[in-house]
């Protein structure tokens, strides 16, 4: 008998637990949001990613993210980042290219990674990023900081709000997407003597472009 | 790794007489119960409380309807393009990891930390087979270099102080002396760069897998989990089968519920939903995803009175409340679990005749139920291991006899009358300061008095004046 077959006929066989556990009545949010008016979004996304530990900064228009994002890369050679389509950032392509920086795969020593995102959670100031064409999970990941832009018609009040709106179908449905890595701050540890330090093997600083329109 | 849990009465008296252990327990304890309420309560005690509700109901249907949500699971992640195996025990994980490593020739497999690859003893399999294994996760690449084993299902290194853990890396890493933890991070950072990018092979654990969508979830704070399942070019995730659950709405609860009772993060750094290999023009991602499913026991607990043990989430809550945890740190329980969870956990997958000491590690206050995301009733489940170790005559003689001795005496009248009657006499005789040893007991106590009449007296008189009256 194959141990598949062994393990499900225990478990087939035993009396079931917690037959008394009745189907679900209605169901929380564990961040309970009152308000979601899309102003209302923006500022608890913001407040949220603040005491996450990260930088926002909030935009009226992309052009103005661009020329924030353009000084940021003023010293940089080189960038780790999404494929430009999926950056909410008109021209940057062409800006990328006229001041000199190439766009890398997988390089370990470049210090800046440029995403998108699929959607902001704004009870707890997470980036949700979903793996595919043009959106590599390194960028996100290998360079020491992280520089995310955010619309904010991308914003959901938290992770079940999109979960079911993803769930309604699309093209990010579970299932269809290999990766999906919702990221809450820098990365951190408290293992050496339960000091908390940013920045371990993940970026250490992420900055969020926060665009209004 | 093997099982030291009967020992624990030696364990636990080493741990206590270690003046600089009992001062690291008491910061990351404190830390961990603060961290727990300011994250589980942020939004009230109603609404905390009602979320306690809602995972533990979360699990508990996931446990009801197990078997189905397992089928449903595999052929969602083979839809997904996962490859799922199923591994009856420890042995049979292992070989399946060792076929893995052979078939696609890898030589260096970094890991994302995972309790259940210690609980089956993986590393040093694979290391017999001389493949290199790298711990990623901070805490448990610290123990791996130290040549321990993890205190902590979260921190494994929670036991070790910054000091330990400097001279560590300066001895065996040669780091260029500091003393800021933010540079020994650094430090490993650096260090752990090359590994990740070399690897041919990264193993992970996982936190929960969904049913109706095959999604395999982690949850981690480091990005060595990121890393590990993203950069080589094979991921092999071990994940026992108590760990799936039906919908994206309960691991949506479960998942923030995990972070906010260990830690007082409303969610872990980073939250990983994996479905599959790279897809096809992706850039990165693993080529190959393989999830091995593992009994090792469950579906034996399952079958028992024990199965409430299996919702567990593994937040680590429960350790930080637990006073006997706090005071002789996860060593001492002699295996991978410690903690109220352990000393149920540990007995029930290794048999009570190889943990017979771990039920008893606990004074029963009931502040494990209490902070448990999913309300499992440890306290209940203390109690009827000790009841199952004493049926299977895990009980001293002298103690059943004594224990015999006072059924026989308090089941008759008679006799309990004039064991009353004994013990009144015998307190007149004993004297206000015991001499020798005894000394120092009754330096600063008394005896009370003895009562000058007995319940049953009063009772007597109380009944007869209530007849009189009538």
């Amino acid at each position: 008998m194959s141990s598949r077959s062994a393990i499900l006929g225990r478990l087939r066989a035993a009396r079931r637990p917690f037959a008394e556990v009745p189907p679900v009545a209605e169901r929380r949010p564990v961040v309970p949001l009152d308000e979601t008016s899309p102003v209302e979004l923006m500022a608890h996304f913001v407040s949220a990613a603040v005491k996450l530990g990260c930088t926002v900064h909030v935009f009226d228009d992309d052009a103005d993210a661009l020329a924030h994002l353009l000084a940021l890369l003023e010293p940089e050679s080189a960038v780790l980042a999404w494929d430009p389509a999926y950056i909410p950032l008109p021209g940057l392509s062409d800006k990328l290219m006229e001041k000199g920086i190439r766009v890398v795969r997988g390089d370990p020593e470049v210090r800046i990674g440029i995403t998108g995102v699929d959607a902001g959670l704004a009870g707890t100031g997470s980036l949700v990023l979903c793996s595919g064409v043009g959106k590599p999970r390194l960028a996100s990941l290998l360079p020491p900081l992280h520089v995310a832009v955010v619309t904010a018609d991308q914003l959901y009040p938290g992770l079940e709000a999109w979960l079911a709106a993803i769930s309604a179908g699309g093209p990010d449905r579970p299932g269809t997407t290999s990766s999906i890595s919702v990221i809450s701050g820098p990365s951190r540890t408290g293992d050496i003597g339960n000091i908390s330090v940013r920045g371990v093997h993940g970026p250490g600083e992420v900055h969020v472009l926060l665009i209004r329109s | 790794m093997d099982v030291k849990a009967n020992h624990f009465i030696t364990t636990a008296q080493i741990a206590l007489s270690n003046p600089q252990l009992q001062a690291t327990l008491a910061v990351c304890t404190r830390n961990g119960l603060q961290g727990r309420i300011a994250g589980v309560f942020e939004f009230g005690r109603e609404h905390g409380e009602a979320l306690r509700r809602q995972a533990a109901e979360a699990k508990r249907r996931a446990l009801r309807n197990l078997p189905e949500l397992l089928e449903q699971a595999e052929a969602r992640m083979q839809a997904n393009g996962m490859r799922v195996l199923w591994a009856a025990d420890a042995a049979e994980a292992r070989q399946y990891v060792i076929d893995l490593v052979r078939q696609h020739g890898a030589r260096h497999v970094t890991k994302s930390k995972s309790t259940l690859t210690e609980e089956i003893g993986l590393n040093p399999a694979l290391e017999q087979i001389g493949v290199e294994v790298l711990e990623t996760d901070l805490g448990a690449y610290i123990v791996q270099l130290a040549g321990e084993a993890p205190s902590h299902i979260v921190g494994p290194a929670l036991h070790m102080s910054k000091d330990d853990i400097r001279d560590l890396f300066i001895r065996k890493l040669q780091m260029p002396f500091t003393d800021r933890a933010e540079e020994m991070t650094r430090f490993v950072r650096e260090h752990l760069r090359r590994a990740f990018l070399q690897a041919d092979l990264g193993i992970c654990g996982g936190n929960f897998i969904v049913a109706e969508t095959g999604s395999l979830c982690l949850s981690t704070n480091e990005g060595n989990g990121r890393m590990v399942t993203t950069l080589p070019r094979v991921l092999v995730a071990l994940v026992g089968i108590e760990k799936v659950v039906e919908t994206l709405a309960d691991f949506a609860t479960l998942s923030q519920m995990l972070a906010r009772s260990n830690s007082g993060q409303s969610m872990t750094v980073y939250t990983q939903m994996i479905h599959g290999a790279r897809g096809a023009g992706e850039d990165d991602g693993p080529e190959e995803v393989y999830v091995i499913l593992v009994d090792n026991g469950r579906s034996r607990i399952y079958a028992t009175d024990y199965a409430e043990v299996l919702s567990c989430i593994r937040c680590g809550a429960c350790l930080s409340a637990c006073p006997v945890y706090a005071s002789t740190g996860g060593h001492a329980y002699g295996w991978i679990y410690s903690g109220p969870i352990g000393a149920v956990l540990t007995p029930l997958l290794v048999g009570l005749d190889n943990a017979a000491p771990l039920p008893f590690a606990s004074s029963l206050c009931g502040r494990c139920k209490e902070v448990c995301p999913v309300d499992i009733d440890l306290p209940r489940m203390l109690l009827d291991l000790r009841r199952d170790l004493v049926q299977q005559g895990h009980s001293s003689a002298l103690w059943s006899l004594g224990l015999r001795l006072w059924a026989g005496v308090s089941r008759s009248q008679r006799l309990f009358g004039w064991g009353r009657r004994l013990v009144r006499w015998g307190m007149r005789l004993i004297p206000q300061r015991l001499p020798g040893p005894w000394r120092a007991w009754t330096r600063h106590r008394a005896l009370p008095p003895p009562p000058d009449t007995s319940f049953h007296a009063l009772w007597r008189a109380r009944e007869a004046a209530r007849r009189h009256e009538q």
